[in-house]
């Protein structure tokens, strides 16, 4: 359904990444960080979401600034990821709600500012591939989720969440949970994808679940829920 | 971690404030209102019991025993009359020590006890005493009925006295003594006898509802004031941080601008570090009073912080109620670590109504561990972990309900 609207990233080109936010310097500092990698490429900037996609329509990831001009953008975030596009949601607003609302609004992943240096390239790299990026205070937000409706998480996925939060190390992680480092990160994941479930259907987050079911990080049999929930929301064709 | 570019972002309003001291910003606990209310309302309710059990021992010594005694002669059955009577002086005794140290009383036995001996006594005074001061039932049981069902509904004590009634008037009937006088006495003596009683179990449930209500509104307006001063407080202190780290910042912004300070000069560096974590630390603080756990945690940051340490401080929900010595078990490992940490150091509270985590990572160094504070007895409810990998200390206490 909605994952076709998601549209692939090309291989053997770089991905195209464009970025919103209304002050230049933040611009040119995230710039600085993407220009790292060889695999990215800033196409368009601006603090204009619709003027930014128009200069490159093709941008495969968006990172979006939360608060622009003084506003709080989650419902220009519902309208793009409803549209397909990858959001990273990048913000000084840290805080659980605002974090929890942006992964209800359809963005692929959430950084608080203060994590750009060492979690941006990953995360949108992981975005390009509609993988998920859990960055620690997004950890957080998800570990002390108090909604009552919130993804029921198994006891080892909740723990792996609240120490990658607290020790923002996976290595450390791994030894505390003696388990691999790769376990670790797939028990962060699975929790991730079971987000896709909360708040509103998007195509951004069928993308995300289709994709963690092709990489066998969840079985089809454990989303059952997300369909029904989904499909109650539209009209059957 | 670096200094972001946001921090241009602040209000330019850094003037030559003083550096913060120590804060004095304390945090307040809780006011249970309803709790309060019910502690007025059973302080004001334990007058009136002392009245009630009072008037029922001082009648029934005072007036019944006297009588009895003088017409000891002329009664029926004079042992069964006096037993009677010391049989409820004991039960008024001991219910009356039981109500007044807020003790529960067994109303059902107490009260099949008060009717049995009201029919004993109504066949053993005798016609000739029927309604002579020796029938003692007549004027004191009903003081008893009001001690041993204090605080139960009135409906109880109307239920009872119309037992008693019933009793009274079926002995009258048995005695023969159906006569208008003596019909009118009776009914005389029942009323005069438990009116009183009625009014002043009524008047005092009135008063401890009443009691209750006005302490829980005065108990509601009493947080709602320590609230708003510790609110107020805490804005008032957090605007005098953020004046001192704003101007901290905007002097580092304008000596970089200026090319005053070199910024691969690490001296700088790390000023621009501790800058930015004291404005994360500003703009993460969204409580308005903050637990006082998370006080306590606050305030050991901001000592580490104002020694140099780059500490970011982050808490995720809010923490339920707890018991100092749990408190206690939850910061103390940390605060100790803290004291001994280099470089920077991530403290994060992580709560849920039944959970509450909390935990400090420093990057590992040689050299001994920490002298930790020996632990505080929170009878095994907060677990305690510490551990280093070379790359990380990690101490972590947690506490589960």
């Amino acid at each position: 359904m909605d994952a076709d609207a998601v549209a692939p990233v090309t291989p053997g080109r770089p991905v195209g990444v464009a970025i919103v936010d209304d002050h230049p310097v933040v611009i040119d500092g995230v710039r600085a960080w993407l220009a790292t990698e060889p695999r990215l490429t800033v196409l368009a900037t601006g603090d204009d979401p619709d003027e930014v996609l128009r200069a490159a329509p093709e941008a495969d990831v968006i990172l979006l600034d939360l608060r622009l001009h003084g506003r709080l953008v989650l419902d220009k975030l519902a309208e793009l990821s409803a549209a397909g596009r990858r959001v990273v949601v990048y913000s000084e607003h840290s805080d659980p709600q605002t974090m929890l609302a942006a992964l209800d609004a359809g963005a692929v992943a959430f950084l608080a500012k203060h994590e750009g240096r060492e979690h941006c390239v990953a995360t949108v790299l992981d975005a390009s591939s509609d993988r998920p990026y859990v960055a620690p205070a997004l950890a957080g937000a998800m570990v002390g989720d108090p909604r009552p409706d919130r993804p029921v998480l198994s006891d080892k996925e909740r723990e792996a969440l609240l120490l990658w939060f607290q020790s923002m190390s996976k290595a450390s992680v791994a030894r505390r949970m003696r388990i691999s480092e790769h376990t670790v990160k797939q028990y962060v994941d699975r929790a991730r994808i079971k987000y896709t479930r909360a708040g509103r259907p998007a195509a951004t987050k069928s993308a995300l679940l289709a994709r963690a079911i092709e990489d066998g990080l969840v079985r089809p049999e454990e989303i059952g829920i997300y369909r029904s929930h989904a499909s109650a929301d539209r009209p059957t064709p | 971690m670096s200094a972001e570019p946001h921090t241009t972002l602040l209000p330019q309003s850094a003037r030559s404030y003083p550096k913060p001291d120590a804060r004095t910003t304390e945090a307040t606990d809780e006011v249970d209102a309803a709790r309060a209310a019910a502690a007025v309302a059973r302080t004001s309710d334990r007058g009136a019991r002392v009245v009630a059990v009072t008037i029922a021992l001082v009648w029934h010594l005072v007036i019944g025993l006297p009588a009895v005694l003088a017409a000891r002669s002329a009664l029926a059955v004079p042992h069964v009359v006096l037993g009677g009577w010391l049989l409820v002086a004991g039960l008024g005794v001991a219910a009356g020590i039981r109500l007044l140290r807020d003790k529960p009383l067994p109303a059902p036995p107490l009260v099949g006890v008060l009717l049995l001996v009201d029919v004993v006594v109504f066949a053993a005074v005798g016609r000739g005493q029927l309604f002579s001061p020796a029938n003692w039932v007549w004027g004191t049981l009903a003081w008893f009925f009001l001690v041993v069902l204090w605080g139960r509904p009135v409906r109880w004590l109307l239920a009872l006295l119309a037992a008693h009634a019933a009793t009274a008037l079926t002995a009258v009937a048995l005695y023969g003594a159906t006569g208008a006088a003596d019909l009118a006495r009776s009914t005389m003596a029942l009323y005069g006898t438990s009116s009183l009683p009625v009014a002043v179990f009524a008047g005092a449930a009135v008063l401890a509802t009443l009691s209750r209500a006005r302490a829980a509104t005065a108990a509601t307006t009493n947080a709602m004031v320590a609230e708003r001063e510790a609110a107020e407080r805490t804005r008032h202190d957090r605007r005098e941080r953020l004046a001192f780290v704003s101007q901290a910042a905007s002097e580092l912004l304008t000596e970089l601008a200026q090319g005053e300070a070199d910024p691969t000069d690490p001296q700088v560096q790390r000023r621009c570090v501790r800058a930015a974590t004291r404005l994360r630390r500003l703009i993460a603080e969204s409580d308005d009073v903050p637990h006082p756990l998370l006080h306590e945690l606050r305030a050991a940051a901001d000592l580490a912080e104002r020694n140099g340490l780059p500490i970011d401080l982050v808490t995720i929900g809010t923490p339920p109620s707890l018991p100092v010595p749990i408190r206690r078990s939850l910061a103390d490992p940390l605060t100790a670590v803290l004291a001994d940490a280099r470089d920077w150091a991530r403290l994060t509270v992580v709560s849920g109504p039944d959970e509450v985590v909390v935990s400090l990572v420093t990057p590992d160094r040689a050299g001994p561990d920490p002298a930790g504070h020996p632990p505080v007895d929170s009878g095994g409810q907060v677990e305690h972990l510490y551990e280093r990998d070379g790359m990380i200390r990690w101490t972590q206490t947690r506490w589960h309900r």
